[in-house]
């Protein structure tokens, strides 16, 4: 089969450097040499970053003056410059889809640092490619869809609260949906928090009230969700409520479930022994009663609290980040209330970060003492008496073994991840290994993730202070506003085209989708119709076809082979 | 109505967040940046933790969006100077924008600037490791990609030449080997480079920042430099290309500095200039009255030969006086510079008696070539003037067997300089300070002075108006006297320009217009007697006034220098200047001098070289217009001036980040001191994709380091230097370096000292368990001090708490892990007052439910201005600011 003749292209071509990033591994300067003569190219060059201001000016300014109608940018995933250059194309009067990228950089230098002739010569068949695809290419125009100006969150924790809020003060509605009877989450079982002495208790009551004075905001408690479908900004979410199932159109969705606390093995540090409690329980102790600090019937005189119970070991390898800061503080509302309390922090390393090192100061200036123990050496526990006995080696007096007799005995746990297979499956939550919800990117994109629509916020991605929690449901809030308050979304536009003449309506393109984009229309004799909005462009559909009546826009049958007569072109050495 | 929705004080990755998500909401924003790129701090990182996502690569999509953002607007190189909020919940805000000096619409980046530049400053968009010019792209992804000139203000040298002379630019220019480039410069002002070269008092010198240290530059002496090496090659450059006449002709009366640089400037514009001169000669009192031993004859003639090459055209021997006639010969303008030819007389008696005469005319005379003879006489010069040492060390020339300077002034009070003073002294010249003249005596010639004690020179006003002690009387045998007490304008040859009485010529000060329609005057005759400089200054600014005169615009339009940069602001800013010792090279004096031949002898190449590299660069531009010459779009504009202006927004963000510890407020370290000694900042340049090497290598020797050690909580959970806080990112910024350090040098071992590795976050602890496996090695205990040996090697004293006891340990290279601070100057601000937390932080003042809120409603802090955040705890507070601040447009119902 020969591949149809297009008509001459004039295609410009930039390699990038990424500052050393490719260039110490792939000959820029050969890569372009090697392509300045492929048909259609009319401008070659290499960019220290093909990214940076003046580049971009110079390539708009090459899409006028050698009037270009096709452009490639070799450098770097699409991933992270596909938008940048499309908007280059853009802003050169280019329509974004005759713009490719080629990555030899995730592709070639980094991936080949132990051969520069391979990489480079890898690169430039990459980049013909690129430009083979690029001869092929047809302007594109986004799709336009109205979003829906409503949001709905799911837990009715802190972070959760206060995204509702915060949606309906910049005027979008809100849907809070929250498993349990009432809102206010963990922190609202919280008394005096760190690092601003605000009770978690106060701090929930105020935000219910404050959702309570809000009409834009629906409040369904006993409540879950059970399905999600619908295309970008405007999806049908099913809440089940006490068994009755509704259906709600919302644009965005966040999720704000929260988290568990670890709770240790019977045994586990003398876990389960009379005088052994987890930091979540001796809160509640200190939340909950006042005087002088009574356990199990018998006053406390003496506390010790050892930390990373169930975090930083081989079953759980993350730190749990809040933990220490959530000790110490403990230890200095304990000291508060009775002063002759003696304190014992055996510890690693002790990660009061930020303003929380000034906790730390505190609770030593007010008698605890801190006690360190190698990451292999954890303490031992036993019971003497109605008392703990811990035996530590403390580092901190050159190893010394010292065994210490204690009324109370804190197991500082941490965080762990709710298990929530449902939720998980009906958004296609993206899961950790920590088994903790994952951003898109945790730098740069800390609420958003890879399922279109959704975002997290709150301890349900990590552990996080109530502070915390709080400032990524804004931030949630503030990503969702960003999408929603604008009324439209632009979509991609390349995705899956049925020639509808050579459908033969066999469905296999049906089952083959994984966003259920595609359905069969009736009809004297069905065929495949693809919803544009709902059609990720994964391609799935294209091969499973019999008829080769699918084609991919932007990756049309004819580019691909197009890419890969170019690539197994010659390579002058 | 407001401008903008949201102003947006800050543009690293906090405030490109808060502005983008805002921008997408629909709302109207204003990013305010005081440098001149956008980007903060996350633009310069190596990679980041934990993805090791190259931070360049991440940050500049942000970059771009901002940039081109349809709801966004930028200004960079823009400082917030005050911030009203006013009764509707809105915010006035001035905004004090710092001048490019590049008309950043022209700029192509093109570099050539950079590349004329001749002014190196450490780059601090690479931890200073390296240089970058004056005349600078930011960094290679910069947005704006635009050019910007780094100017403190003016140099106090250049501040200092009455002339307007670039006295920084030509010393640059001489540094970087440009002689005729610095000779050209100082022809931008006036052709009598030679002659001021030598003759000038160099108020520049006075000025010079070296001076409070070794000793100023030898400014003038340069100047001299560059003459003789431009006239030297004579013949071999090009006389300068004749500008477009402009069909105007202007007359000029006199000749001295002030009428040649008038000269000089009119035909530069395209003027036909015809200098009409009393005196045989043409160069006013350089060619009457100072001495060829300052300044000799053929330097004054071939400066005026530069005038010929422009087409100026000298009638000497042409007095002038009426200037009615000479307008209506087609001059156009005329410009009246006739200086102070007259000598003011002492009027006591005796004053005819043969034997007393001016030492104004004896120079004349002795420069003219006619014969003077004083073999053997006694003669006393009366004056403490310039002229005065003038006319006694060129009487000791003459043969005199003594000469004797009398003046009112105690010696050190003057008015003649310093050095001069000393230099007469050294010739044998017999100083009789504070005395004044009785009278003169002598039968048919001078035989006797009668002096009377002078007991003060000046009244209580400071007005000249000596008392004498008539007691204190003293005779001194003299049979020549010199007087030489004064030089006054001849204000009769143009009384149309001199009220009845006046002892100057009448000019506007601002215009140099004269009560004559067309006719301009400057120079000595207006001011009285001066210097060459602030002649040369006069007659330029007239020429200016008369160019514009004659081009029919407004009598304005002077060059406003730019505020002085004070010594202090120069040393402060100059940490590491070396001491270079001022080249002194002082004439060799006799005390019984013959012959008129110059005493001061020429610098050397090495010499001038020497001495121009002794710069501190105090303006860091020094103006010596080279880029402006090399700027192929012509965008590059030094006359810019700063500007304020006020716009009104709705709601507030502030998001200028942290200052980094400041690392040699822990002298223990030796940072500054030790050059392999770097902060954490410096390590990530050196591992960045745009590093200043190629490579990991250390700033002292270029050597590749094997062993590095790392220094934590450098300036954090120290009471020593006031920072009990933890700054929460450099353990795990320095963990990424120990990776990338590892990938680079493979066989390096790096060891860091610790307190505690706070690696609290998703993902942070595994992380830390990889640069464990990677082979880091960790020691728990505080580095006590550092100290550099012979080699540049550094010996580490440390206490190691896993094993017990103080060590000491040699390391190649350390890298100190700075923390932060708190960003200073946020809070006044504001006129409401900022609250700020004990550490200086912004304060959060509802942090649980209202992250970013602060003491004043509607402004919002976003980021490390509130205290330690690293990257994604920024974004998200900087959500959180935008998300609030967008509720609180909504409720002061500010129109979105």
């Amino acid at each position: 089969m020969t591949a149809p003749q297009p008509r001459r292209r004039r295609i410009g071509v930039y390699v990038c450097h990424c500052g050393g990033n490719i260039s110490d591994y792939v000959d820029v300067g050969r890569v372009v040499e090697a392509v300045r003569e492929e048909d259609d190219v009319v401008v070659a060059r290499e960019a220290m970053f093909t990214c940076s201001e003046a580049t971009q000016r110079e390539i708009v300014e090459d899409i006028a003056a050698e009037e270009l109608d096709g452009l490639v940018v070799a450098s770097c995933s699409p991933k992270l410059h596909q938008t940048t250059f499309r908007e280059v194309a853009r802003r050169g009067g280019l329509n974004p889809y005759l713009y490719s990228q080629v990555n030899i950089r995730e592709q070639c230098s980094w991936t080949h640092t132990d051969d520069r002739a391979g990489a480079t010569e890898k690169a430039i068949r990459l980049v013909r490619a690129g430009i083979a695809k690029t001869r092929l290419s047809a302007p594109l125009e986004p799709l336009n869809v109205t979003t829906t100006r409503r949001a709905l969150v799911v837990g009715g924790g802190v972070a959760g609260m206060r995204s509702a809020v915060a949606l309906a003060d910049v005027g979008i509605e809100v849907v809070l949906v929250e498993r349990e009877d009432h809102l206010g989450g963990a922190v609202a079982g919280l008394g005096e928090m760190f690092p601003n002495q605000v009770r978690g208790d106060e701090l929930a009551a105020r935000l219910i009230a404050e959702i309570e004075q809000r009409e834009a905001i629906t409040v369904r408690t006993r409540s879950v969700l059970r399905e999600k479908r619908g295309t970008y900004g405007n999806y049908e979410v099913a809440v089940e409520t006490a068994g009755k199932v509704s259906r709600v159109a919302v644009g965005q969705i966040i999720v704000a479930t929260g988290f568990v606390s670890y709770t240790p093995e019977l045994g586990e540090y003398g876990y389960g022994m009379p005088g052994v409690v987890t930091l979540e329980e001796f809160d509640r102790l200190l939340a909950k009663s006042s005087g002088p600090l009574r356990a199990g019937g018998r006053e406390v005189s003496s506390v010790a609290y050892l930390y990373c119970v169930g975090s930083r070991n081989e079953e759980n390898p993350a730190c749990s980040r809040y933990c220490c800061s959530a000790a110490v503080h403990a230890s200095i509302l304990a000291a508060r209330r009775q002063p002759s309390l003696r304190q014992f922090h055996l510890h690693r390393d002790l990660r009061t970060y930020g303003r929380n090192e000034l906790a730390f100061r505190e609770s030593r200036r007010l008698g605890s003492l801190y006690l360190r123990f190698g990451d292999d050496d954890a303490p031992r526990i036993s019971a003497e008496g109605e008392q703990v006995r811990v035996i530590v080696r403390d580092q901190l007096a050159a190893g010394e073994e010292l065994a210490l007799s204690v009324d109370l005995l804190v197991l500082v746990t941490g965080m762990r991840p709710r298990s929530n297979d449902e939720l998980v499956n009906t958004l296609k939550l993206p899961v950790g290994r920590d088994g903790f919800f994952n951003e898109i990117h945790p730098k740069l994109r800390p609420v958003e993730t890879i399922v279109d629509g959704v975002s997290i916020c709150g301890a349900c991605q990590g552990p996080k202070t109530a502070a915390e929690a709080v400032t990524s449901g804004l931030a949630a809030a503030a990503h969702a506003a960003a999408v929603l308050k604008r009324g439209v979304a632009e979509l991609d536009p390349e995705v899956a085209i049925v020639r509808a003449e050579a459908c033969s309506g066999c469905g296999e393109c049906v089952s083959a989708c994984p966003f259920a984009a595609i359905a069969l229309l009736d009809g004297a004799s069905p065929r495949a119709r693809v919803d544009a909005s709902a059609c990720k462009g994964c391609g799935a559909c294209v091969p499973v076809c019999p008829e080769d009546a699918i084609d991919l826009q932007g990756y049309r049958d004819v580019q691909l082979r197009a890419m890969i007569t170019a690539m197994a072109g010659e390579v002058a050495p | 109505m407001t401008d903008y929705d949201v102003l947006v004080l800050g543009s690293g990755i906090g405030g490109m967040e808060s502005a983008l998500k805002l921008g997408d909401m629909g709302y109207r924003v204003l990013v305010v940046e005081s440098e001149p790129s956008i980007g903060g701090k996350m633009i310069l990182l190596s990679k980041v933790f934990p993805t090791l996502d190259c931070a360049s690569c991440i940050s500049t999509p942000k970059m771009a969006a901002t940039a081109h953002h349809p709801n966004v607007s930028v200004l960079t190189d823009a400082r917030l100077e005050r911030v009203v909020r006013m009764t509707d919940g809105g915010f006035s805000a001035t905004i004090h924008q710092t001048p490019r000096y590049v008309d950043v619409a022209a700029c192509t980046a093109c570099r050539q600037c950079e590349l004329a530049c001749t002014v190196a400053v450490p780059d601090q968009y690479n931890g200073e490791l390296v240089s970058r010019r004056a005349a600078y792209l930011p960094f290679p992804q910069a947005l704006p990609q635009k050019a910007l000139i780094e100017r403190a203000g003016t140099s106090p040298c250049t501040f200092a030449c009455p002339a307007g002379i670039k006295a920084h630019g030509y010393v640059s220019l001489v540094r970087s080997g440009e002689y005729d480039k610095a000779f050209a410069l100082v022809s931008e002002t006036t052709p009598l480079v030679g002659s001021l070269g030598r003759a000038c008092y160099a108020p520049c010198e006075a000025a010079c920042t070296r001076g409070a240290l070794e000793g100023p530059l030898a400014i003038r002496r340069l100047k001299r430099f560059v003459a003789d090496v431009h006239y030297g090659s004579d013949g071999n450059h090009e006389a300068p290309a004749r500008p477009e006449p402009s069909g105007k002709r202007v007359a000029i009366v006199g000749s001295g500095p002030a009428g040649v640089t008038a000269a000089w400037q009119l035909a530069r514009a395209g003027h036909a200039v015809r200098i009409f001169e009393a005196a045989p000669v043409a160069g006013g009192a350089m060619r009457l009255s100072i001495p060829s031993y300052r300044l000799p004859v053929a330097t004054v003639e071939r400066d005026l030969a530069n005038l010929a090459e422009l087409g100026v055209e000298i009638e000497t021997g042409h007095l002038v006086r009426d200037l009615a006639e000479l307008r209506a010969g087609g001059f156009d303008a005329v410009l009246v510079a006739t200086g102070t030819p007259l000598a003011a007389r002492l009027g006591v008696a005796g004053e005819d008696l043969d034997g007393v005469r001016s030492a104004l005319g004896l120079l004349r005379d002795l420069k003219l070539g006619a014969p003077v003879d004083l073999t053997d006489r006694t003669v006393a010069v009366i004056g403490g003037g310039n002229v005065a040492i003038d006319a006694a060390r060129s009487a000791a020339r003459l043969g005199a067997r003594s000469v004797h300077l009398v003046c009112l002034e105690q010696r050190e009070h003057m008015p003649a300089h310093a050095f001069e003073v000393e230099e007469a002294l050294a010739e044998g010249i017999e100083l009789h300070d504070g005395w004044g003249i009785a009278d003169l005596s002598g039968s048919d010639a001078v035989a006797s002075v009668g002096l009377k004690a002078c007991t003060a020179v000046f009244d209580a006003d400071g007005r000249f108006a000596p008392t004498y002690d008539d007691r204190r009387r003293a005779e001194l045998g003299a049979d020549v006297v010199l007087v030489a007490i004064g030089m006054e304008v001849d204000t009769a040859a143009f009384p149309s320009l001199a009220p009845a009485g006046s002892r100057r010529l009448r000019a506007d000060p601002a215009t140099f217009r004269t009560a004559e329609e067309g006719v301009f005057a400057a120079g000595d005759a207006v001011s009285g007697p001066s210097t060459i400089a602030q002649a040369v200054g006069a007659g330029r600014d007239a020429a200016h006034m008369i160019d514009r005169y004659l081009s029919g615009k407004d009598l304005a339009g002077l060059e406003v220098p730019l505020p002085v940069v004070s010594h202090d602001a120069v040393l402060a800013r100059q940490r590491a200047y070396t001491r270079r010792e001022a080249f002194v090279h002082r004439p060799v004096l006799s005390p019984a001098p013959r012959g008129f031949a110059e005493l001061e002898g020429p610098l050397s190449e090495d010499e001038a070289l020497a001495a121009a590299g002794r710069c501190l660069d105090c303006g860091v531009c020094s103006e010596c217009h080279e880029c402006v010459a090399a700027c192929p779009a012509d965008a590059i504009h030094l006359e810019m001036r700063p500007e304020d202006h006020t716009v009104r927004a709705g709601a507030v963000i502030v998001s200028t980040g942290y200052r980094l510890f400041d690392a040699d407020l822990k002298p223990q370290y030796g940072y500054g001191r030790f050059k392999n000694v770097v902060t954490g900042t410096q390590m990530e340049r050196l591992l960045a994709p745009t590093r200043p090497y190629h490579g990991v290598l250390r700033p002292g020797d270029g050597k590749v380091p094997e062993k590095i050690a790392y220094v934590m909580c450098t300036g954090s959970r120290d009471e020593t230097v006031n920072n009990p806080m933890c700054s929460k990112f450099c353990c795990m910024y320095s963990l990424k370096q120990n990776q990338l350090i590892l990938g680079a040098l493979p066989l390096a071992d790096v060891t860091v000292h610790y307190i505690d590795i706070r690696a609290a976050g998703k993902g942070y602890d595994e992380f830390f368990e990889q640069a464990k496996a990677m082979g880091t090695t960790f020691i728990k205990g505080r580095v006590a001090e550092i100290n550099e040996l012979e080699n540049g090697d550094l010996m580490l004293s440390y206490e190691d708490i896993a094993h017990g006891g103080v060590r000491v340990a040699e390391y190649d290279l350390v890298v100190l892990a700075v923390g932060v601070q708190p960003s200073p100057g946020i809070a006044r601000l504001f006129e409401d007052g900022l609250e700020l937390d004990p550490q200086g932080f912004v304060l959060e003042v509802s942090e649980d439910d209202h992250p970013a809120a602060t003491s004043i409603p509607g402004v919002f802090a976003a980021g490390a201005v509130t205290g330690p955040r690293d990257i994604p705890e920024s974004i998200l507070h900087a959500g959180a600011a935008a998300v609030q601040a967008a509720a609180y447009l909504q409720s002061t119902r500010v129109p979105a």
